[in-house]
């Protein structure tokens, strides 16, 4: 990372979190194509697309789990590894087995484990914060209970306790509503919007566009490149659905009819 | 030595020495299991021979020291060589696995079978390592080994925190800057020394099955990592000791075979009788169920006529149908509810109450048991509406909870909101 590339900004605060000319590729087929974008305040933010679209590749290279073919990264104006403590993450939920021998406490208390550091356990505070998280996600009457056990929605708001037990300043959700009742997803937005009013920045991977509509702020629209982003209602045009969606659907024709093709001459 | 000739010192050692390689195998083996890198330690043990026969090629020596840490040496190369294999060449784990194991083992077998051909000094019973002859331990390297057990314990519950995290989800671990692969590589690496540690036991064949099956039968009975652990362990432990117990009654017996054979056993007997996962909890929880949901069927499709009460033939039709096992539901079902009092013969001097399946007399409900029915009803009417308008809502948040059919359903769906 070059300092001389990325001059520290006089005046005004560095942005929450900046992405610049980011391309990635898995192997050599890219799946994120020059995206920049620039995230300046705390607000709720979506990062909308279809399916395929790259959205969570686009918020696993924010946090240093997809090696980038190209661009930068910042958050608060300062590489990931280095302010990595305040950012909280709520992975997919299908990321990981339900199955595994823990608790609903168990895994929130994992958000504390980097303020611990090698081999501290958790102690009383952490156990207090865990609670807190839990009650706040609505689940103060299930933390003992071992996590397969728990209703799709409820496993998604376990992760989200999780995130809060980091106590971070951004927090980054990867599809944090699929597979989720309508119940858990009101309860998961609203925990997110008062995250918001206590001055924290909230990036969430989301695919509905209803809910889209009535929640997020600001949203960015992706489709490997940056399609549009700024204010939801600006953003979610039919014009910029059209240019989002539509595009996929003429993939797909063009694949259909290269495969129709292919069938008749073999 | 047999026990029956007299426990000596030395008897009194190896089996302590024994005891504590079980305990770690149980104890490091659950992470290798949580993991999911029990083949991984598969590959490795097999290995190991390998490793035993150049440590004695080399040395010329056949203290368990030397050939153990050959052994290590091997185990540590292979894990390197499954690495590579899946990465450099680009094969799947369970390919790349197969391939590491094939040709490590071969390689073990050639050298041994070589030195046994040649004749080589000293270089009689090292197949003994294939398939584990405890009773050929001295007390110094049974205490060897119960110091290495000892260790490879202490390392794990210093890092129950990291090794728990790292298992659970790497991807979050990752994100919140621990060092997944460096974590990964340790907990490997103590696999590959408890496969080493709990060579002269069960032999390289069969060592995996010491690290992997306790663990696994463990996890049949707790919920929890910290309790995992010391189960696991004292499966170990019993499987160890019992095994080598076996094998010293009859000496002609090879340890591995009679050490997996008693932890099968343990395994068996998890498998079936654990509390709630076990296989009788999940039939018992089975037939709980029917018996909640068919009760309640029955009692809803009672409470609609009214009068002269039904025929008990007529609830069957509309709840049952035709096939046997709707009938044995349904015939439960009835049967308790008679024996709840909840329902009663419709003319009691006309039908017994002695007459409970009686097919002939009319039925009612019981004052009780027909707000029950209203209740169900209800419930029944409210959960349908789920299902059929949020399909999406009743896949993930419909339970049926037991024992209490009064809160049968455990749902966030049906409540509003907020």
């Amino acid at each position: 990372m070059n300092p001389a590339a990325d001059p520290p900004r006089s005046g005004s605060p560095p942005p929450l979190l900046e992405f610049h000319d980011v391309t990635v590729a898995y192997g050599r087929r890219p799946v994120l194509w020059n995206i920049d974008l620039v995230i300046a305040a705390p607000c709720l933010f979506g990062v909308i697309g279809p399916n395929g679209a790259g959205k969570s590749t686009l918020v696993k290279a924010a946090l240093g789990l997809v090696p980038l073919a190209g661009g930068s990264i910042h958050f608060f104006g300062r590489p990931f590894a280095a302010v990595r403590r305040r950012v909280g993450y709520v992975p997919q939920r299908e990321s990981v087995d339900w199955d595994f021998p823990v608790t609903a406490t168990d895994v929130v208390l994992m958000g504390t484990y980097p303020r611990l550091g090698w081999f501290r356990r958790p102690g009383s505070r952490e156990r207090t914060l865990a609670r807190e998280c839990l009650a706040r996600v609505g689940l103060a009457d299930v933390a003992g209970r071992q996590i397969g056990r728990l209703s799709g929605g409820q496993q998604q708001r376990v992760f989200l306790a999780r995130a809060l037990a980091q106590e971070a300043d951004v927090y980054v959700l990867d599809e944090p509503m699929a597979g989720v009742d309508a119940r858990s997803q009101d309860l998961i937005f609203r925990v997110l919007a008062d995250l918001r009013a206590a001055g924290r920045l909230v990036v969430v991977v989301h695919h509905d566009l209803r809910s889209a509509a009535e929640w997020f702020d600001r949203v960015a629209l992706v489709d490997m490149r940056l399609v549009a982003t700024g204010p939801t209602a600006d953003v979610l045009t039919a014009e910029n659905l059209q240019r989002t969606y539509a595009g996929r659907l003429d993939v797909l024709d063009e694949l259909g009819r290269a495969v129709a093709g292919r069938g008749r001459t073999t | 030595m047999t026990l029956a000739a007299g426990v000596s010192y030395n008897t009194l050692v190896v089996v302590a020495g024994v005891a504590a390689v079980g305990f770690a195998a149980g104890v490091v083996g659950s992470f290798g299991v949580l993991r999911r890198r029990a083949l991984a330690g598969d590959a490795a043990a097999h290995a190991t021979l390998a490793g035993v026969a150049l440590a004695f090629l080399a040395t010329g020596r056949r203290d368990l020291p030397v050939l153990l840490g050959g052994a290590l040496v091997a185990a540590i190369a292979a894990l390197g060589a499954l690495v590579l294999v899946r990465r450099v060449a680009r094969t799947r784990d369970d390919a790349a696995t197969a391939i590491v194991l094939g040709v490590s083992f071969g390689l073990g077998i050639a050298l041994v079978s070589g030195i046994t051909a040649r004749g080589i000094p000293g270089g009689a019973g090292l197949e003994q390592f294939l398939l584990g002859h405890a009773a050929a331990l001295t007390a110094a390297d049974a205490l060897l080994l119960a110091g290495a057990s000892a260790v490879a314990v202490l390392v794990v519950v210093a890092g129950l925190k990291e090794a728990t995290l790292v298992s659970f989800d790497p991807a979050f671990a990752a994100a919140t800057g621990w060092p997944v692969t460096l974590v990964d590589y340790a907990l490997v690496t103590l696999v590959a020394v408890m496969v080493v540690v709990g060579l002269p036991a069960a032999g390289a064949v069969l060592v995996t099955a010491l690290v992997v099956i306790p663990p696994v039968a463990a996890r049949q009975w707790t919920d929890r990592v910290p309790t995992m652990l010391p189960l696991a362990g004292g499966f170990g432990l019993a499987s160890a000791v019992v095994g080598v117990a076996l094998s010293a009654a009859a000496p002609r017996l090879a340890t591995g075979p009679l050490v997996v054979l008693v932890a099968a056993a343990i395994f068996t007997a998890s498998f079936f009788f654990a509390p709630r996962r076990g296989w009788l909890a999940r039939r018992r929880e089975q037939r709980a169920v029917e018996g909640v949901w068919t009760r309640g069927r029955v009692l809803a499709a009672a409470a609609a006529p009214a009068g002269e009460g039904f025929l008990r033939h007529e609830i069957a039709a509309r709840v049952a149908g035709v096939d046997a096992a709707a009938r044995r539901r349904f015939d439960g079902a009835w049967l308790a509810l008679v024996r709840e009092g909840a329902l009663v013969p419709a003319r009691p001097a006309a039908t017994g109450p002695a007459d409970p399946a009686g097919a002939g007399g009319r039925w009612r409900l019981s004052t009780e048991a027909r707000g029950r029915a209203a209740d169900w009803s209800r419930r029944m009417r409210a959960w349908d509406e789920i299902v059929r308008t949020r399909p999406a809502d009743a896949r993930t948040s419909l339970t049926i909870d037991l024992p209490d059919p009064g809160t049968i359903f455990r749902d966030d769906a049906t409540r509003p909101p907020h």
